[in-house]
C-alpha cells in the first residue's frame, strides 16, 4: 500500500480519513463495512481529543430533554443501538438525575415532561428510596428521577472500529501522522495529503480519491489548510476528574441547567466527576487546573458529599468542538450538541468532508451520514450497515475495560503471566497481545500507546512502579533495546503528571513523592541524555 | 479489662524512623543520651541504600558534581535558606563518618566517604552521583571506572529489573558489558520472585553454594557479575563475601525498585541493634500527641498493645514529609502533621507543581517545608523557636528538594547530627 | 484443597472495610508498593500475593475475594501491615473473607476444632471434657509426687476461688502428651505461685477466631472471661501458646467484653521471676554450647504485646542457655516471620501450601546454624517440625519449660520427649 519515494513516503488509499477519534475511527468502520478502503491518520493516536477527554457517558438524553429535544431524541435512539450492538463496550447502570436544595424547583418539577417530548423513560423517586440504591447521595435532595443512562468505553470503541475496519478491508491506521498541506488540482479536487511523521520526523504523501476531515476540535484548522472557511467552532474545554474507586452503581447527574460538577459517572472500577465549560481560543496546552477541580468539587460534593474526602487519582481534560451556531452566542453550555456535516462544495471543493461536532453518543449517526456522503462521491452504493452490524471484539482490543485485565488474570491462573501493572493488574499477557496485534502497533510501540490500549498507569499509582516494570518487559521482550527506551518511560510519567498535578492534595501527593523518588532518585529520568558519568572526574 | 498503662521517662524522644530519626538516634547513643525513638517507616522503606549528599548544583545541572564538598559552598552562597547553610563542611564529614562507621558496626557496611562523588549504577543503567554506597554494592562503580568485562545478570521471574535494559543504556559507554538471564535456585517456576525472599534464602549457606555454582556458569569471561540487590539481609557484607569467594567471581549489586532489600536492611539492622544498646525502640507506630509540660514534653501513641506515654526533655522531629507524613497536603495548603508548625510554601496549589514533572528546576512543592533557626528549633508563627526543647531534622526542613539536588541523605544525617548536638547541649545546661 | 464455595452473599469488601478501619488507616492510601507482599510467606500461594487481594478489593472484585482459597493460606499473622509505610491492615479484609464462606466449605480440620470447642464447656478444641481434664491432672499430678521426692507436695488446684494466677491450658497437653504437664507444675510450684486451673473455660486454643466467625470466637472469649470472673482471679494467664494471648485480649476489647481481672503472659513471669531471683536457672548445663534460637510467635509478639515480650523472650533464653548461644533468626521480634503454623493453617489440611508457606522459616531456622529452636507457641512448635523433617533440617524444636525444668534440674525422665540425644542425660537424677 505504501512506496517510498526518495522523499517522502507514497501512500495510496480510497479515502483519507484524519481525526483518530471515535468519529474518525467510525467513519473507517461505516466505510470498510460498504467495502471502501480507508486509511486513518491522527497527529498523535487514537482518542487524543475530546474522544478520550469525556466522562464516557453513553446519554439517555435526560442531559438535554430541558434545552433541546432533538439531540435528546437522537441521543436516545443511538444510545439504544449501541446498547444493542457494542454490549461489550457499554455498562447499562442507568442514571439518576437528583436536585438538591437550592436548585430550581420548577425546573426539577418539568423535567419529567421534557423527557416525555423526548420519548425518554423517566421514573421519580423519593429521596429515601434514591438513598437506598444510591447511599452516597445527600440528604439534601428533594427531587429524583431515574432514567436509562449508560457508560461506555471510548477507547474500546474506538479500537473495535479500526479493527474491525481492518479486517473487513485493506483499511490501514497510521498514528503520529500530522497533515502539514493539502495539494489540489484545478478543479478544487484534493489530489494528495502531505503529512509529517511525527515521532521520526519522516515526510508522507497521501494520494486519496476522498478526505474526511474528522479532525475534532482541530477540524476548523484542517478545513483551513484545505481552503475551506465554512467550518466555524467554538472551542470549549472541560475538565473532568477521577476518584480512585468507584463512587456509585448509577450515573448521578444534578437536575438543574448544565454546570460545574453536575454529573458523576461511573467507569467500571473507578467514578469520573464532572464537567467545567470554559471557552478557550487556542487548542495548544491544554491541560487541567488546579481551579477546575475545585469548582467542580465544590459543585459535585453538594451532590454526593462523600466527594468532599475522596481520593482523586487524576484530572484531564477535552475540548468539545461547537459549532458556533447563530444566536448561541459564545456560551459553550448553550451552543448546540448537535454535529454538522459539511461537503464543502460552497468553498469549490469536490472531494472533501468535514464532520465536526456531536457528541460521543451519536458517533454512529454522524459516521453513517459521513459515509454516505463519501459512498455516493466514490460512487458506492452499498448502505450503511452499522447500526445492524454488531462491533466485534478482539484479544488485543479488551484491555481497555476497568477491570477485565484484573478478572482475565484471576481467571486464566498462570502464575508465570506477572502483573505489570499492579493497581489495575495487567498482566504481561496482555502487553504481549497489545504489542503484537493491537490497532495501531509498532515495532517499537511506545508506553504510552501501550497505555492507551489498555489500563497500565490508569490506576492509582498513576505511573509509579508500572512505568518502569513495562519499560524494563519491554526491554526484556527486545521491543526497546536502546535509551531510547528510558525516554519512553519519561514522556510516559510526564503525561501522567499533566493530569495528577491538579489532584495532589493527601494520598495522592504521597504517591507523587514516591513517584518522583522512584522515577528521579532512583532511575535517573530527570537527568537521561546527559547524566554520562566520569564526565566530571 | 485491667491493662497497666505503659509510661517511659528519657532525655532525648525522637519522633520519626526514616534515615534522619535513626542517625539522630544513632549521635543520641553515641553522647549517652538515654533515648527513646517512635515512628513508622516511610520513605526509608524505599531508598537505594546509598547515600546521597549532594549530586547537582546547581539543581538544573546536566552534570553530576565531581566534589560535592565544593558544590556545597557554591550551595550555600546560592540557597542560603537550604539547611546545608547551617551546617559546616567538616560538620558534615563528621557526621557521615559517624554514621557509616555506625552502620557498619551494625552489619550493613558502607563505603568511607571522600572526597568525591561515586558514580553509582541504577537499575535504568544510568548512574547517581552519591558520596557513600553499602560494600556490597562498591564493586559495581569500580567496575564501570575500569570498564572491566562485566557481565550484568536479571533473575527469571523478577520484576522491574532487565539487565539488558542496563546493558542498552550503557553499552556506548562500557563496551565489555553483557547481560544473563539466571534461575535462581528453588524458584524456577517462572512465577513472581521477589528480592527480599531471594536475600533471605542466601542467608542459608548451603543455598549460597547453589547461587554461586549459577553464577560460575553464566559468567563467561566476565570479571564481574552485576546482580540486583540480593545478597541477604542481615550482614549482606558475609554473605556477599561468601558469594564471591564460592563463585571465584567479582559480584556487586545494584539497587532495584521497590520492594527491595536496601531499606529492609538498615531497618532491620536498627531495629535489632538499637534496644540492644539501650534505645527504646517503639517501632512502626505514629506519635499522636506531643504535650509540653514545665519539666519535659509528653509524647502519647498508641501501638498495638494500647496506650504508650513517653516524657522527654528533649524532643527531635524527624517526620519526614508527605510520604512518611511529617507533611500533610491540604486541598487549602500543606500543614506540619504533629504540631501544626508553620510551614513555608508556594501560595496555592496551582503553585506547588511546575506543568512539566522533569522540569530540571524541580516543582516549588519539593521546597516547603518548617523553618529553623541555628539550634535546629522549628519556628513558631512568632518567627521564635516554638519551644526550647524541640529540634528538627530530616527533609521536613523548608528550603531543600532532597530529589532532584540528590541530597536526602546528606541532609537527614548533617542535621540529625546538628539537632541532637543542640539537644544535648540543652540538656547540659539544664542539668 | 478445599475447592471453590460459592458464597452467598458475597462481600463489598470496599464498603465493609470502610466500616471496619480504625482511625487513620484508609486501604485508599495503599501505594500499591508491594512491600506487603514481599514480606510475607503466603505470597504466590493459590495464585495469590497481600498486595493483589487488596488491588482486586479496591477493584471491586468481591465474587472472587468472597471464594479464593488464599485467605486460609494467610494466617492473618499481621505482618503485612507491620511493613506498610501506610499500616494498611490486610489480615482485616482475610478475616471477613472467611467469616462469609459457608461452613461446609470451610476447611474441616478448623470447624471440627471449633465446633467440638462450642460443645462443652471446657472450650477444648480437642473435645476434651472437663471431667476427663480434671482426671488426667489429678492422675499427672500424681505421678510428679511420686518421680521425684522434691515435689511430693505438689498441688494442681482447680477452681481455687481468689487465687492470683488463673492458667489456661493448651488442650494438647493433657489429650495427647499429659507428661508435658508437669514442667509448667514444677515451675508454679518451685516459685511459689498462687495458681489455679478451672474446671470450665480452662482450654487455650480458639479455633472458632480462626473459622473468621466473630460470634464464636465471641462465645469462647466470653466463656474463659466468665470463668475468671467466677473464680475471681486477678491475673489470667496464657500457657506456651501463642494466640490463646491474642484471641482474649483482643476478644475483650473488640466484643466489649467486662474482664475484671489482668492478662498476664507466662513468658514475662519467666522472666521476673528470674530477674527476683525465685527462678535461679543458669546455663552451666550447656557444656556443648549448643545453639539455640527463638522463634516469636506472631500472634503474641507483633499482634499483641510487641518488642517488650520479645525482649523477655531473650532475656530468659540468654539465661537458660547462655549469652553467646542464643542466636537471634532474622528478622525477628515484631518484624519475625509467621512460621506458617498459626491460623488454623496446620489444621486446615493444606499440606503443600503449609509446607510452602513454611520454606521461609525454615530458611531463617537453618541460616542461623541453630540446634534447636525455642517456641512458647504449640503452633509454631509442631509447624517447625514438620518443616525441619520434610526439609531435612536437624534442628529440634522445645518449650521454654522444658529447658528452665532442665536448667534447675528438675526436668523429669518422660518429659523429654523434644530434647535430643545431646541432652537427654543432663541432669537426671541417677
Amino acid at each position: 500500500m505504501s512506496t517510498r519515494g526518495h522523499e517522502a513516503e507514497l501512500f495510496e488509499t480510497d479515502v483519507l480519513i484524519i481525526g483518530g477519534g471515535v468519529t474518525g475511527t467510525g467513519v473507517m468502520r461505516d466505510l470498510a463495512l460498504r467495502g471502501i478502503r480507508c486509511l486513518l491518520i491522527d497527529r498523535r493516536d487514537l482518542n487524543a481529543g475530546a474522544s478520550g477527554g469525556n466522562h464516557g457517558l453513553l446519554h439517555s438524553g435526560g442531559r438535554y430533554a430541558s434545552a433541546d429535544t432533538e439531540t435528546a431524541t437522537e441521543c436516545r435512539q443511538e444510545g439504544a443501538i449501541l446498547k444493542r450492538l457494542a454490549a461489550e463496550c457499554i455498562d447499562d447502570c442507568g442514571g439518576l438525575f437528583v436536585a438538591v436544595e437550592g436548585d430550581d424547583i420548577d425546573y426539577a418539577e418539568r423535567f419529567p415532561e421534557r423527557c416525555a417530548a423526548a420519548g425518554i423513560p423517566c421514573e421519580p423517586l423519593t429521596p429515601a428510596a434514591a438513598r437506598e440504591l444510591e447511599p452516597g447521595l445527600s440528604d439534601k435532595a428533594f427531587a429524583v428521577y431515574q432514567v436509562p443512562d449508560a457508560t461506555v468505553d471510548p477507547f474500546r470503541l474506538t479500537l473495535e472500529n479500526v479493527n474491525h475496519a481492518q479486517q473487513l478491508s485493506d483499511s490501514q491506521y497510521l498514528p503520529h501522522t500530522e497533515v502539514t498541506d493539502f495539494e489540489m488540482d484545478d478543479h478544487g479536487a484534493i489530489t494528495a495529503t502531505l503529512c509529517r511523521n511525527n515521532r521520526s520526523g519522516e515526510l508522507r504523501r497521501i494520494r486519496a480519491s476522498q478526505v474526511v476531515n474528522a479532525g475534532g476540535a482541530w477540524a476548523m484548522e484542517i478545513a483551513r489548510m484545505a481552503g475551506c472557511s465554512d467550518v466555524s467552532l467554538i472551542y470549549s474545554k472541560g475538565t473532568l476528574i477521577i476518584s480512585n474507586i468507584r463512587l456509585s452503581d448509577r450515573v448521578i447527574n444534578r437536575l438543574r441547567p448544565p454546570g460545574d460538577g453536575d454529573i458523576l459517572v461511573p467507569g467500571g472500577t473507578v467514578s469520573v466527576l464532572g464537567t467545567t465549560s470554559d471557552n478557550v481560543e487556542s487548542l495548544e496546552r491544554i491541560r487541567p487546573t488546579v481551579d477546575e477541580v475545585e469548582r467542580n468539587l465544590a459543585q459535585g460534593a453538594m451532590m454526593m458529599p462523600r466527594l468532599d474526602h475522596t481520593r482523586f487519582i487524576r484530572a484531564f481534560s477535552g475540548v468539545r468542538p461547537l459549532l458556533q451556531a447563530s444566536g448561541a452566542g459564545s456560551d459553550g453550555r448553550k451552543a448546540s450538541r448537535g454535529f454538522t456535516l459539511f461537503d464543502h462544495e460552497s468553498q469549490g471543493l469536490s472531494n472533501f468532508a468535514t464532520i465536526t461536532g456531536g457528541k460521543l453518543t451519536t458517533f454512529r449517526l454522524m459516521a453513517e451520514k459521513t459515509g454516505d456522503l463519501v459512498a455516493a462521491r466514490l460512487g458506492v452504493d452499498t448502505p450503511c450497515r452499522t447500526a445492524t452490524e454488531p462491533l466485534p471484539s478482539g484479544d488485543a482490543i479488551r484491555w481497555t475495560e476497568p477491570g477485565f485485565a484484573a478478572r482475565y488474570w484471576y481467571n486464566r491462573r498462570d502464575p508465570k503471566d506477572m502483573i505489570l501493572c499492579e493497581c489495575e493488574m495487567v498482566p504481561q499477557s496482555a502487553i504481549d497481545q497489545i504489542v503484537e496485534a493491537a490497532p495501531g502497533a509498532e515495532e517499537k510501540m511506545s508506553l504510552e500507546a501501550i497505555g492507551l490500549r489498555s489500563r497500565v498507569g490508569k490506576g492509582s499509582c498513576q505511573g509509579s512502579f508500572c512505568a518502569i516494570r513495562v519499560g524494563s518487559y519491554l526491554y526484556e521482550r527486545g521491543v526497546y533495546d536502546s535509551p531510547d527506551g528510558l525516554r519512553q518511560m519519561r514522556n510516559f510519567v510526564d503525561g501522567r503528571f499533566k493530569g495528577v498535578r491538579p489532584v495532589l492534595w493527601g494520598e495522592q501527593m504521597t504517591q507523587m513523592e514516591l513517584a518522583e523518588a522512584l522515577h528521579c532518585g532512583l532511575m535517573g529520568l530527570d537527568k537521561i541524555g546527559s547524566n554520562e558519568p566520569g564526565s566530571g572526574e | 479489662m485491667q491493662q497497666k498503662p505503659r509510661a517511659y521517662e528519657v532525655q532525648l524522644a525522637v519522633i520519626g524512623s526514616g534515615l534522619a530519626g535513626f542517625a539522630a538516634s544513632i549521635f543520641a547513643l553515641e553522647r549517652g543520651l538515654s533515648t527513646a525513638q517512635v515512628g513508622n517507616t516511610g520513605a526509608v522503606a524505599y531508598t537505594t541504600g546509598y547515600l546521597d549528599l549532594l549530586g547537582y548544583h546547581p539543581v538544573t545541572g546536566q552534570q553530576m558534581l565531581h566534589d560535592p564538598w565544593q558544590g556545597l559552598e557554591t550551595l550555600r552562597r546560592d540557597e542560603p535558606g537550604h539547611p546545608y547553610a547551617l551546617i559546616r563542611n567538616d560538620e558534615i564529614a563528621d557526621a557521615f563518618h559517624l554514621f557509616t562507621r555506625a552502620v557498619s558496626d551494625m552489619g550493613v557496611n558502607y563505603s568511607a566517604p571522600g572526597e568525591n562523588n561515586l558514580a553509582a549504577l541504577t537499575p535504568s543503567g544510568t548512574f547517581k552521583p552519591t558520596l557513600s554506597v553499602p560494600l556490597t554494592m562498591l564493586p559495581g562503580v569500580e567496575a564501570h571506572r575500569r570498564a572491566a568485562r562485566t557481565r550484568i545478570v536479571d533473575i527469571l521471574g523478577l520484576k522491574g529489573f532487565s539487565a539488558r535494559e542496563v546493558v542498552a543504556n550503557l553499552q556506548d559507554s562500557w563496551p565489555g558489558l553483557s547481560a544473563v538471564t539466571i534461575n535462581f535456585p528453588g524458584m524456577e517456576s517462572g512465577s513472581q520472585v521477589y528480592p527480599e525472599v531471594m536475600a533471605r534464602a542466601l542467608q542459608v549457606p548451603a543455598e549460597r553454594e547453589l547461587f554461586a555454582q549459577q553464577l560460575r556458569e553464566v559468567a563467561g569471561d566476565a570479571e564481574y557479575l552485576g546482580l540486583p540487590a540480593i545478597m541477604g539481609i542481615h550482614e549482606p557484607d558475609a554473605v556477599h563475601n561468601d558469594l564471591e569467594r564460592l563463585s571465584g567471581l567479582r559480584l556487586f549489586e545494584i539497587p532495584t525498585m521497590p520492594p527491595a532489600v536496601a531499606g529492609i536492611r538498615l531497618r532491620e539492622a536498627f531495629e535489632q541493634i538499637f534496644p540492644e544498646r539501650g534505645l527504646l525502640l517503639i517501632p512502626q507506630q505514629k506519635v499522636d500527641r506531643v504535650t509540653p509540660e514545665a519539666d519535659g514534653t509528653t509524647l502519647r501513641l498508641k501501638d498495638s498493645y494500647g496506650d504508650v506515654s513517653i516524657h522527654a526533655q528533649a524532643v527531635i522531629l524527624a517526620t519526614g514529609r508527605f510520604l512518611s507524613g511529617g507533611l500533610e497536603a491540604l486541598r487549602d495548603g500543606v500543614r506540619e502533621a504533629l504540631l501544626n508548625l508553620p510551614v513555608t510554601q508556594p501560595e496555592g496549589r496551582e503553585a506547588w507543581y511546575r506543568e512539566r514533572y522533569f522540569d530540571p528546576r524541580g516543582h516549588l512543592v519539593n521546597r516547603a517545608g518548617i523553618e529553623i533557626d541555628p539550634q535546629f528549633r522549628p519556628l513558631g508563627r512568632d518567627g521564635k523557636p516554638a519551644s526550647k526543647r524541640l529540634f528538627a531534622a530530616g527533609v521536613i526542613l523548608a528550603h531543600q528538594d532532597w530529589i532532584r539536588q540528590r541530597c536526602g541523605a546528606g541532609i537527614a544525617i548533617a542535621s540529625a547530627y546538628k539537632a541532637v548536638e543542640s539537644a544535648a547541649a540543652m540538656l547540659t545546661r539544664q542539668t | 484443597m478445599t475447592g471453590t464455595p460459592v458464597v452467598d452473599p458475597i462481600i463489598d469488601f470496599r464498603a465493609r472495610a470502610e466500616e471496619l478501619l480504625p482511625e487513620g488507616a484508609s486501604y485508599d492510601a495503599c501505594l500499591s508498593c508491594g512491600l506487603c507482599s514481599s514480606g510475607c510467606p503466603a505470597s504466590g500461594l493459590e495464585g495469590m500475593n497481600p498486595r493483589q487481594f487488596i488491588r482486586m478489593a479496591m477493584l471491586g472484585m468481591n465474587e472472587e475475594l468472597s471464594t479464593t482459597p488464599w485467605i486460609w493460606t494467610c494466617t492473618q499473622c499481621q505482618r503485612c501491615t507491620y511493613v506498610c509505610p501506610m499500616s494498611i491492615d490486610i489480615p482485616a479484609l482475610v478475616g471477613m473473607a472467611r467469616g462469609a464462606w459457608p461452613w461446609e466449605k470451610k476447611p474441616k480440620g478448623i470447624v471440627r476444632s471449633c465446633q467440638a470447642q462450642l460443645r462443652f464447656s471446657s472450650t477444648s478444641a480437642m473435645g476434651l471434657r472437663s471431667e476427663d481434664f480434671i482426671e488426667i491432672v489429678d492422675e499427672i499430678a500424681a505421678e510428679v509426687r511420686e518421680q521425684d521426692d522434691r515435689f511430693k507436695r505438689l498441688n494442681v488446684p482447680i477452681d481455687k476461688q481468689g487465687a492470683r494466677f488463673f492458667i489456661n491450658q493448651n488442650s494438647r497437653e493433657p489429650a495427647v502428651e499429659p507428661e508435658e504437664l508437669g514442667p509448667l507444675w514444677k515451675i508454679f510450684d518451685y516459685v511459689g505461685a498462687d495458681w489455679t486451673y478451672a474446671s470450665k473455660g480452662w482450654a487455650a486454643e480458639n479455633f472458632c477466631m480462626f473459622t473468621g466467625d466473630a460470634a464464636a470466637w465471641e462465645e469462647m472469649v466470653r466463656k474463659r472471661v466468665d470463668a475468671v470472673n467466677e473464680l475471681g482471679c486477678k491475673v489470667w494467664v496464657n500457657t506456651e501458646c501463642g494466640h490463646s494471648f491474642y484471641t482474649i485480649w483482643k476478644g475483650i476489647q473488640r466484643f466489649g467484653l467486662e474482664a475484671n481481672f489482668e492478662l498476664g503472659n507466662l513468658i514475662s513471669y519467666y522472666a521476673q521471676w528470674i530477674r527476683e531471683g525465685r527462678l535461679p536457672v543458669n546455663s552451666e548445663w550447656n557444656r556443648d554450647n549448643l545453639k539455640f534460637t527463638i522463634q516469636d510467635p506472631c500472634q503474641l509478639v507483633r499482634k499483641s504485646i510487641g518488642d517488650p515480650v520479645a525482649s523477655d523472650l531473650r532475656y530468659v533464653a540468654r539465661k537458660l542457655v547462655g549469652e553467646e548461644n542464643v542466636i537471634d533468626m532474622q528478622p525477628c521480634r515484631s518484624a519475625n516471620y509467621c512460621c506458617g503454623g498459626g491460623g488454623g493453617f496446620l489444621q486446615a489440611g493444606m499440606t503443600e501450601n503449609r509446607r510452602a508457606y513454611g520454606k521461609r522459616k525454615f530458611d531463617q531456622i537453618m541460616a542461623t546454624q541453630a540446634d534447636y529452636v525455642l517456641t512458647p507457641c504449640h503452633n509454631c512448635h509442631s509447624q517447625m517440625e514438620d518443616i525441619g523433617e520434610h526439609y531435612g533440617g536437624h534442628y529440634r524444636v522445645v518449650h521454654y519449660w522444658t529447658l528452665i525444668c532442665l536448667s534447675l534440674g528438675i526436668l523429669g525422665e518422660n518429659e523429654r520427649k523434644y530434647l535430643g540425644p545431646d541432652l537427654a542425660e543432663i541432669g537426671l537424677q541417677s
